[in-house]
């Protein structure tokens, strides 16, 4: 499960930065630098070789190195400031993509979902939604790989409504080949509600 | 003295035809010109209609798709990053999130969309630094230069 808050990430890239100003960025370059600095005032500033295809490698350079030490201590205090969240119940309105009925739905409180198959159980049943893939909030985001446990989110739900779908109609033909169907398809459907989505503190 | 042959010569020819007409015109009515009204170019254009609704049924999902994959490059190239960069990091990162609900978040939370394309930043720069490896030579290989 990886966790990803505003601030921390925030500082990272500020730190990043940082980091990248300060080092020398291409370090084979200072010889010739220097060299070409020694031989000639030349009034030529920027690139001293041609850019072609070959002189610089096709992936960015960028990768500015981290200790895993300092890593590994951002990462907990990013966690750490998530965890005080949770416990506190500081978040406003969440969100969760929860996984049913072999699709993927962006819900909140107060939602209504029309799902277009069967489902077990009769209407007033309260339902949780385990499959819960990510759960957000207006700070901080909780992302499963692939998905969270059940510990940690509670996705309530009701059955409100099993109804059929109005009557679609299935036709086929074929011209100047006398070839002609039609068929009418009712699909049963249900309605949920979802009541609320609760996170419980148990973040490691 | 009855005469019969007269009610003999009167046929009934079925009592339901006007409402089975009115089944096909129903779905006409919001149509352009003669066909919502006359029965023979209505037949033509009902079933037309009816063959376009069902393999547009099919289409829509791809457009669909095709929709969501916009929606998300568009949004990843805010962010200095490309579509397919994304999809395949989180994919390594086994987020199974669809693109249905990743466009969703794209356009109502953005700062979600934010941390996912970053963690797909961390995990390409991850498998950068496992690839280009630390200039040492790999174990279990004898090269000739540790020979001598």
């Amino acid at each position: 499960m990886s966790v990803s808050t505003r601030f921390g990430y925030l500082q990272s890239l500020r730190g990043f930065a940082a980091l990248w100003r300060t080092n020398g960025v291409r370090v084979p370059l200072h010889p010739l630098l220097s060299l070409c600095a020694a031989r000639t005032q030349s009034s030529v500033s920027g690139d001293l070789l041609p850019r072609t295809s070959l002189s610089s490698p096709p992936w960015s350079e960028q990768t500015s190195f981290v200790s895993a030490e300092e890593e590994r201590s951002r990462h907990a205090a990013v966690v750490s400031t998530v965890n005080d969240r949770i416990e506190r119940q500081d978040f406003g309105r969440l969100f969760a993509v929860v996984h049913f009925a072999a699709r993927q739905w962006k819900v909140t409180n107060e939602d209504l979902i029309l799902v277009e198959n069967h489902i077990e159980a009769e209407c007033g049943d309260r339902i949780y939604l385990e499959k819960v893939l990510l759960v957000g909030a207006e700070d901080f985001t909780l992302v499963g790989r692939p998905l969270l446990g059940k510990e940690l989110v509670r996705v309530k739900a009701t059955v409100i409504e099993k109804t059929e779908s109005c009557p679609k109609i299935h036709m086929v033909f074929w011209k100047r080949h006398r070839f002609q169907k039609k068929r009418t398809i009712v699909q049963p459907q249900t309605v949920l509600r979802i009541n609320s989505i609760e996170l419980y503190p148990r973040l490691s | 003295m009855v005469f019969l042959t007269l009610s003999c010569w009167i046929r009934n020819r079925g009592p339901d035809r006007f409402w089975k007409v009115q089944e096909l015109l129903k779905h006409a009515r919001h149509f352009r010109g003669r066909k919502n009204r006359c029965y023979k170019l209505a037949v033509l254009a009902v079933r037309r209609a009816f063959v376009y609704a069902t393999k547009s049924r099919k289409l829509k999902k791809r457009n669909m798709r095709t929709l969501w994959i916009t929606r998300i490059a568009a949004a990843t190239r805010e962010h200095n990053m490309k579509y397919p960069i994304l999809m395949h990091n989180l994919n390594k990162c086994s987020v199974q999130l669809n693109r249905r609900v990743i466009s969703d978040i794209a356009i109502t939370e953005p700062r979600t969309f934010l941390s996912l394309a970053k963690l797909a930043r961390a995990r390409q720069q991850e498998g950068f630094r496992a690839a280009l490896g630390d200039g040492k030579e790999p174990s279990g290989v004898l090269s000739r230069v540790m020979l001598q």
